[in-house]
Formats: C-alpha cells, structure tokens, sequence
C-alpha cells in the first residue's frame, strides 16, 4: 500500500514541476532550460518569505509572484528577440539557467539553507503511516492541474492560447495578439516553476544548484506528454511509477535514470508519446 | 669589463632567483573551493590562514617566512589532479595540508608520489589509505563509528540497525565498517541503502527503512545537501527512531533547526569543548575574522593543527627536506583546540572523540567523551 501512495505522491510531485515547462513548451514550441533555475528562484524565496514571518499562503504566493516577475523580464529581454531562431532561445534560457545559479550563489552564497517545513510527520492512511506533506502535494498537484485546464478551456487568454499552439501564423491573421499570449505564457510558466520550487523545499534542500537534477526530468516528461494536461498526468504516473518500483526493488541509482531511459524507448516506439492526436 | 650593466643584471637576477628560493616556506592547500566540499572549504582555508599568521608572527618557519598556495579542486578527482599538479610542479610548495573528497584525495595520491612531497590529510575519511608521503591527523571510521552504537545498544537498547549512505568512497567505506562493528557486538543489520552523491530523492530508501522497523538508523551520506535532503525526508516520513549521523558537521546540523532535534553526532572536536587552548583559538578566529568567521569545525581545526605539526617537524628535522620531515612526523606532537595529537600510529592519529546530541534550539550536548581512541591497523605496511 505505501508503494501505491509512493507512487501517486512522486507522479504527483513530478507533475507540479514539470507543467510548467510544459505550457512553455506548447506555446512556444521551445524548451525552458531555465526552468530548474525558476525553481531555484521559488525555493531561494521561500527562503526569504519564512525569514521575514509570512504565512504558508502568503509564502508560495510569493514565490508565484517573484517566478512571474522574473518570467516577463526574461521573455521581453532574452527570449522575444529569440523568436524566429527557437534554437537559439533555447541555447540562451540554458545560459540564463547557469547565470540563475551564479548569481543566487553570488547573492546568498553557496551554502545548503535550511527552510523549515510547515507540516512535519506522518499520518495513518488506508493502514500505513505515510508522510502528511508528500500527500498535501497530490492535492497541490490537483489544484494546479485544475487550475491549468479552467484557464485554457473556459478563459478568453486561453483560447487566444489554444489558438497559437494550433496554428500561430493563422491566429495572428485572426488578430490574436501572439505576443501577449507568449509573454503571459512564458511568464505564467516560470510563475509555476518558482511555485513548484516553493513546495518541494519542505523535502529537499535549498543551495544555488537545487533545480538542476529535475531539469532533466521535466524535460523528458514534457517530450512524451505532448501538450495536453492529461496525458502528463499520464505520462508522470506511468514513467514515475516506474521509478518508484525501480527504486524499490532494483536500486535507487538505476531508479534515478528510469524516466530519461523510458522516456526515450517511448519516444522511439511511438512519437507522440501519451498524446492523443 | 665589456659590459657592467649586463653582469649587474645576471648578477642581480640570480640572487633574487636564490633569495627567493631561500627564503621562504610554501605550505600548498588544494581544497574544493567549487563543488561538494564549496560549503565547508571557506572555513579550513580561515583555519590555515590563522595558522600561518601566528607562526609568521612568531618568526616562521626556522626563520623563513611561511606562504599559503591555495587551489581549486573542484571537490572531484579531475580538479584535484589540476590542484596538486600546480601546486606541486608549478608554485613548488614543500608540503600539501589540506582535506578533501576521497575522491580527490585518492587522485592527489597519485601526483603527491610523482612529486615525492609531504600531504597531511586533514579529513576525517573512511580510512585504510596508506602512501609514502601521507600522514593523517582526523578521524577514521574505527574512532568514530563505536561511540554512536555503543550508546545506541547500551541506552536505547537498539538490536537492529538500518544504514543508508551516498554511494561513494565514503559512504560505503563509512557503513561497511558499521556494519561488522554492529554485527561484532551482536546487533544485526536489516537493511544498508545508497543513493549517488547528488541524489536527493531518498523515497524508496525510507520506504524500505519503514519496513525493515529497525531500532535505530546510522546515516553515512556526503556532507552538506544530502544530509539536508535525507534528514528532512525522514522526518516528513514520521521517522523518530534514535538517528546517528556519522557524516553531519556541527554547523549543518545547527542550521536544519527542529528536523536536526535528537541527532547524534561523534566528533574529534566541538566548539563547546572546554579547555584553553580552545578558547585561545577561537578568541583569535574571532578576532581575525570578526562577523566573516565561517564556524570552525572538525574539518577546519585539523587543518590548524596540520600547519603546525609540520612546523613541528621541519623544526626537529632540520629542514624541509621530504624524507626527514616525514620521519620527523611520527614523532612530533601538536597541542592543538583538540587536545596532544601525535600521528605516530601507522601514520594515523590517537584522538579524543565527543559523542554529543544536536537540540532543539541548535546546541551540541556532549553525552560523553572517549580519550585517545586508538585508530587501528589503517597502514600495517608502514609501521
């Protein structure tokens, strides 16, 4: 039973991590590699917000916010100039990751800080003992997921975004402002990778290099899941279970390569990946 | 003379070439500036820097003045490789003092024999590294390991153990020699789980740990996010059984705050030990770093007294000669913050051990302390 809630809780935490590369990806058909310095950003505000006594509400809305804040900058001044050469943006969000990282070295040091968790300790669940903050993240992971489908499916933003990932040429002939719809994106985006920086700090730790090993997951995960909400659900329980049973029952080094390994025998198999159309 | 300027010059050239030579002693410090080591590198570099300011301000080195060579190596054997090879070859220091990842230390090993040049390994590791030019003046796991179970079997009554490590040189070499401790005073192992150095993800291990219900839990990862990552897990996961960790400094432990509450720690030294020449030092840290001292730690005071043993022995050898400064090392003593250290056993070290309990507003209790533990047989090849 606890492997059940292993799994269901690290799909879970997958998931937060990685929807945010993953409506960058869609509308803008480049991949963020500053997104593990985004969560870098939300854990390093964490920091800061627990420092200066705000509530736990008040803290990941923070760090939503700084993650937003740096997301707009960053689009209008690296990525927008970027635009005809997706190439060259990703190239550049890579430079902007390592740049991140240095100068939150530079600002805060290179040392692991230490945020206190808001929920410590177990609680009994269908019989087993199981970690109270892991199963807040399914439900975090719920909203968040929620939250996404509400903004694309029944918002007027989000059906000028449906539009530019179907087709942008023909939704700028429609009058869609595409750029608006990238700059919110990208920053929303980052918003959701500072936000997921900001959850998982109550299990992890915080220094200058804390988002990197997710990158590559989110990474992988984003390029079987196509660009639909579902099928990451999908793809983060079926490649993070796998993980969890490798980790479990093999070793967790080969548990640690399960994803990117699996990620591209599927690709391979079946290019769409979990996607639908 | 056809050309005085010119003999003026070689003249003057040569004589600085010898003076400079001459005149001064050069202690090199290959540690990791970046990477694993970045977070605790700063402190031992102060440690050093005090060392060398003291014996400076006391006439140096049999007279000559002592410089500090300090090196990246990047926490890793390729840096460490670029590290002793610069210091040794390039800048030509007399002696390497420095810790570092086993890792790097096991590469340095290599370049230290080419160069036939003093090391003095202030680290305490997992033990049984043995070379010519090496001696050791931290702990080993056989001095370090016993208080903690011990105290686990004997207070809390624990027969069963669960190990979890990083899965490096450490870690294994760390838990390996726990787990035939444990087992040679009749306790039994349930489970020993690693996860690679920059893992952070220790679901499954706890997964496991919960279902092996062991008495207690001894933890051997690297230093610094590991030992972050892993304690907040286990306490996320409700784990309250008695926790030993054999790899967490005094400083990372202070700062987890409530998730560090009951950790046992064993050491060689604590900022809390009570004796003078402890309060000397630190009131000198204190005073030459003032609000940038970095804690000193049991990775930086090992440092301190590594400077001054070698002065020790260059002293009694008579000069900086490599082979009589390593005879010369066995025999001298250091009366350092940790007490009269002499590394005269196998070219390791007899140390005092502190066996203290992390609390909750971030102090260090001691529990108890163990006098001179004995090393053990880490170098039989080198009496």
């Amino acid at each position: 039973m606890s492997i059940l809630l292993d799994i269901l809780t690290t799909a879970a935490i997958l998931y937060v991590v990685a929807a945010g590369l993953m409506i960058i990806f869609g509308v803008m058909k480049i991949i963020n590699f500053a997104h593990g310095g985004f969560l870098t950003v939300g854990g390093y505000s964490t920091l800061i917000g627990t420092m200066i006594g705000l509530n736990v509400w008040s803290v990941l809305l923070m760090a939503f916010g700084t993650g937003f804040f740096f997301g707009l900058l960053i689009e209008r001044f690296v990525v927008r100039p970027l635009y005809s050469r997706p190439l060259d943006a990703i190239l550049a969000t890579w430079g902007l990751g390592i740049i991140l990282g240095q100068v939150i070295t530079i600002v805060f040091g290179r040392e692991v800080q230490v945020v206190p968790s808001p929920i410590s300790g177990a609680s009994e669940l269908f019989g087993v003992s199981y970690s109270q903050y892991r199963l807040i993240l399914v439900i975090a992971a719920l909203i968040i997921a929620g939250g996404l489908t509400l903004l694309l499916g029944k918002t007027r933003l989000g059906l000028e975004t449906r539009a530019v990932i179907m087709n942008e040429t023909l939704a700028r002939a429609l009058g869609i402002n595409s750029s608006l719809v990238r700059l919110i994106t990208f920053s929303l985006g980052a918003a959701l990778a500072s936000l997921a920086g900001a959850l998982i700090t109550p299990l992890s730790s915080v220094d200058p290099n804390m988002g990197v090993p997710w990158l590559i997951n989110a990474f992988m995960l984003v390029m079987v899941s196509g660009v639909s909400f579902m099928s990451l659900a999908i793809a983060c329980l079926v490649l993070g279970g796998a993980q969890v049973l490798v980790s479990t029952y093999a070793n967790p080094v080969l548990g640690g390569m399960t994803i990117a390994v699996l990620a591209a025998l599927m690709l391979r198999l079946r290019p769409k990946g979990f996607a639908r159309e | 003379m056809k050309n005085p300027g010119l003999l003026i010059a070689l003249a003057m050239v040569s004589f600085m070439g010898t003076a400079k030579a001459q005149d001064a002693i050069k202690i090199g410090v290959p540690v990791g500036l970046s990477g694993a080591n970045s977070v605790v590198a700063p402190s031992v570099v102060q440690a050093a820097e005090l060392a060398v300011e003291e014996i400076n301000a006391k006439g140096g080195i049999l007279g000559k003045k002592v410089l500090l060579e300090v090196a990246d190596d990047g926490s890793g054997a390729a840096g460490a490789l670029k590290a002793f090879d610069s210091l040794i070859f390039q800048k030509k220091v007399n002696v390497l003092i420095s810790m570092e990842t086993s890792a790097a230390r096991n590469a340095g090993l290599a370049v230290v024999s080419r160069g036939k040049t003093p090391f003095i390994y202030t680290s305490f590791y997992e033990g049984r590294s043995c070379n010519p030019y090496l001696y050791v003046n931290a702990w080993v796991p056989d001095q370090q390991v016993a208080p903690i179970v011990d105290f686990f079997m004997k207070k809390h009554g624990a027969k069963t153990f669960f190990l979890v490590g990083s899965d490096y040189a450490f870690g294994r070499g760390m838990l390996e020699f726990t787990r035939s401790y444990i087992t040679k005073m009749g306790g039994k192992v349930l489970g020993e789980e690693y996860l690679p150095m920059d893992g952070s993800d220790w679901t499954s291990v706890i997964a496991k740990l919960k279902g092996a219900k062991p008495d207690a839990v001894i933890t051997s990862t690297a230093g610094g996010a590991p030992n972050v990552t892993l304690t907040k897990q286990l306490r996320a996961a409700g784990v309250t059984i008695p926790y030993g960790n054999l790899a967490v400094d005094e400083g990372t432990a202070k700062s987890m705050g409530a998730d560090a509450d009951g950790i046992y720690i064993s050491g060689s030294y604590l900022t809390n030990i009570d004796s003078a020449k402890n309060k000397e030092f630190l009131a000198a840290m204190n005073k030459k770093f003032g609000a940038n001292l970095k804690t000193p730690n049991d990775l930086s005071v090992p440092q301190y007294e590594g400077i001054y043993a070698y002065k020790a022995a260059v002293e009694k050898a008579g000069s900086t000669d490599a082979d009589k400064v390593i005879k010369a090392l066995a025999e001298v003593s250091v009366d350092g913050p940790r007490g009269n250290i002499r590394m005269n056993k196998q070219r390791h070290a007899p140390l005092t051990m502190y066996l203290g309990q992390v609390q909750k507003d971030g102090t260090v209790t001691v529990i108890d302390v163990f006098k001179d533990v004995d090393p053990g047989d880490q170098c039989p090849n080198l009496k």
